[in-house]
């Protein structure tokens, strides 16, 4: 059951991580898309999405992850969704996300398929 | 052309490709603010004033809302004031400290922008309005194309969005019916019903009367107490059983704060809440098909343990033709006969009726055999025999159960028959100057009344050419459509005169016939069973 919107953050090179838990709704995506955008003039060029602890998204929350793959797509950026529940994979699929986004099972997966695709870094 | 012609066209032109080339950053910008502050760079790259501020009056306001307010180092400062209002045509104005260029927007909107300057921008005053009204122009075909790609993709989310919610309301009309019976179908019906509606939060109140039986909120732990501040709210109920379930959505967000539902939340609402009705209702009807599954299964192992219990095949005794029949009327009845040699050469009859049917009169049956064989085994009087039964089946039946039975051994050489009546109905005894003996001495029902009953015994001999008919209530009492009884139709005793030269199969096998001429097409109400014993030397 999801829970108050929660997110935590983790900056590995030029890649922001950001993991949620709870419902992503307005609160939920202006929080997401406020946390890009404070690391998007830091020189953040992929945003790994660990949606984990997240089961419901709505389409407000979705409008402002819609926002963050535009801005990434101005950059050349990737948004990379990770650990998706079944449904929430779905509604991303119906939405038409992952035609200008990728998802992978795990964040480590996530990193590795940005890490060939060449800009994505390992902190060491 | 002298050079200042040249040098002021090189200028537009140089201008013009300007323009030209800002335009495919202008129409990727995803927002208005993101619009304003490309604007205002093509500005500063045209003119390099000491700062550019532009603003903008979306329709229907009277309010300006600043998209670039100058750059750092300028500090942004108070703008000289303009009162123009805008019109289509674009209106430049000179100010003292620069210019202002005003415009109304395709779309009714309005914009304005300031290039503060501390000097003339090029010398060329007229180039220079040009100029500003070609980025007048600009901004406005580029506004006009942000606000068409802005429109286009709302209707494609909103297309996707409708087709989501088409696709959800299926997928959880599955799922819910796929749920494990621990699992709440309201819990996932209201988290989808939240994320559809895009609402802040909902619950679902499970009532019995006035007590609540159960609480899901969503997201869990959000604050929807009464008094909980609610600008928006929907409800849909139903009632199932004895409880009602109310399904509540509040707060529908938008992007610029909180709305009111529409027709369609109220739709996929309902449609959600029907959903888990019916897989409340589903379940209900699965776990009764289950239970009577289990029953079923139950009644076949106790029909296969009865099965055992009565005899397949009766004992070849000597000197006399026996018989035996037992049509259950469920697949479980509660009828029981038996036919059993004893170690000392005499021969148990036995007939019994335990009130009821079903598994619990099979397993009173199988006590009974079980008892019964031991009791015989051991030898002592018959009497002695049928009150110890009537004491281990009063325990181990409920209040409601009892058996009538009917115990008798034979002995074969003399014909002697010593018999006990339980409560049961008398047995016949066909004498060979066609009259019918009852025999019936004995007492109460087995497992009726607690106490040690004293039960009487009686004695009779059967002579070549007579025998005994034990039968249970089952044939008298045999119903047709009318409800007549067999027995008043053809009473058992002169059914039993009237064929007594048969052989006990043929009796037995025409008694039966008789029955279901009788009956008919009418139910068969209770078991039927009987044992005829007829001494043949």
């Amino acid at each position: 059951m999801d829970q108050q919107f929660t997110l935590t953050k983790e900056v590995r090179g030029e890649c922001l991580i950001v993991t949620t838990s709870g419902y992503i709704n307005n609160v939920g995506g202006e929080a997401i898309a406020s946390e890009c955008g404070a690391h998007f003039a830091n020189g953040i060029q992929d945003v790994i999405l660990n949606l984990e602890y997240s089961k419901v998204v709505n389409s407000i929350g979705m409008s402002y992850i819609i926002e963050i793959i535009e801005r990434l797509q101005e950059t050349g950026g990737t948004l990379v969704f990770t650990n998706l529940d079944a449904a929430v994979e779905k509604m991303l699929s119906i939405m038409g996300l992952f035609k200008y986004a990728r998802k992978e099972a795990t964040v480590a997966d996530a990193l590795s398929a940005l890490g060939r695709k060449g800009v994505g870094h390992e902190s060491r | 052309m002298t050079m200042l012609q040249e040098t002021t066209q090189d200028l537009l032109c140089a201008r013009i490709a300007m323009l030209q080339k800002a335009t495919h950053a202008l129409t990727r910008a995803l927002t208005l603010k993101d619009f304003g502050a490309q604007f205002a760079g093509v500005v500063q790259e045209m003119f390099s004033p000491v700062d550019v501020h532009v603003l903008f009056r979306p329709e229907g306001s009277v309010w300006w809302q600043p998209l670039m307010s100058g750059n750092a180092e300028s500090g942004g400062g108070a703008l000289p004031p303009v009162t123009d209002e805008p019109t289509p045509e674009c209106v430049v104005r000179e100010l003292p400290s620069g210019v202002a260029v005003s415009q109304r927007l395709s779309d009714g909107a309005a914009f304005r922008f300031y290039c503060i300057r501390d000097s003339a921008m090029t010398g060329d005053a007229d180039l220079d309005v040009i100029t500003l009204r070609l980025l007048a122009y600009f901004f406005d075909t580029s506004y006009h194309e942000l606000q068409t790609r802005k429109k286009r993709k709302e209707l494609v989310f909103s297309l996707n969005h409708r087709l989501l919610q088409l696709n959800s309301l299926i997928d959880t009309g599955i799922e819910v019916t796929k749920l494990e019976a621990r699992e709440s179908p309201q819990r996932l019906a209201l988290e989808r019903a939240a994320a559809l509606t895009n609402a802040s939060a909902g619950r679902v109140r499970v009532l019995r009367g006035d007590l609540l039986r159960e609480e899901v909120c969503f997201p869990e732990g959000a604050n929807v107490a009464p008094g909980w501040v609610t600008k928006s709210r929907i409800e849909a109920e139903f009632v199932f059983g004895e409880e009602t379930y109310q399904f509540e959505l509040y707060n529908k967000e938008s992007r610029d704060g909180v709305e009111q539902f529409d027709a369609t939340d109220h739709l996929l609402l309902d449609a959600l809440v029907r959903q888990v009705h019916a897989s409340l209702e589903n379940r209900y009807l699965h776990t009764q098909a289950l239970e009577k599954q289990r029953l079923e299964q139950d009644l076949l192992v106790a029909a296969s343990i009865q099965e055992k219990i009565l005899p397949a095949k009766l004992p070849d005794i000597p000197g006399y033709d026996i018989a035996g029949i037992n049509i259950p009327s469920k697949s479980v009845g509660g009828d029981y006969y038996d036919c059993i040699p004893l170690a000392d050469g005499r021969c148990a009859l036995i007939m019994a009726d335990v009130a009821g049917k079903g598994i619990p009169a099979a397993l009173l049956v199988s006590s009974l055999h079980a008892y019964l064989r031991a009791y015989l085994e051991s030898g002592i009087p018959l009497v002695d025999l049928v009150r110890r039964l009537n004491q281990v089946i009063y325990t181990a039946s409920t209040d409601d159960k009892f058996i009538t039975a009917f115990v008798a051994i034979l002995t074969p050489e003399t014909g002697t028959i010593e018999s006990v009546s339980a409560g049961h109905n008398p047995v016949y005894c066909m004498r060979a100057d066609g009259t019918v003996q009852e025999l019936n001495a004995g007492g109460i029902a087995l497992g009726m009344l607690e106490m040690d009953f004293p039960y009487q015994g009686e004695i009779t001999v059967i002579d070549k050419g007579e025998g005994v008919l034990l039968y249970t209530d089952g044939i008298p009492e045999a119903a047709d459509a009318t409800m007549e009884l067999y027995e008043s139709h053809v009473p058992l005793k002169e059914f039993l005169l009237q064929h007594r030269h048969l052989s006990a199969r043929q009796f037995i096998a025409g008694l039966i016939h008789d029955i279901r001429s009788f009956t008919g097409n009418a139910p068969q109400n209770d078991d039927i069973t009987a044992l005829y014993v007829v001494r043949s030397r």
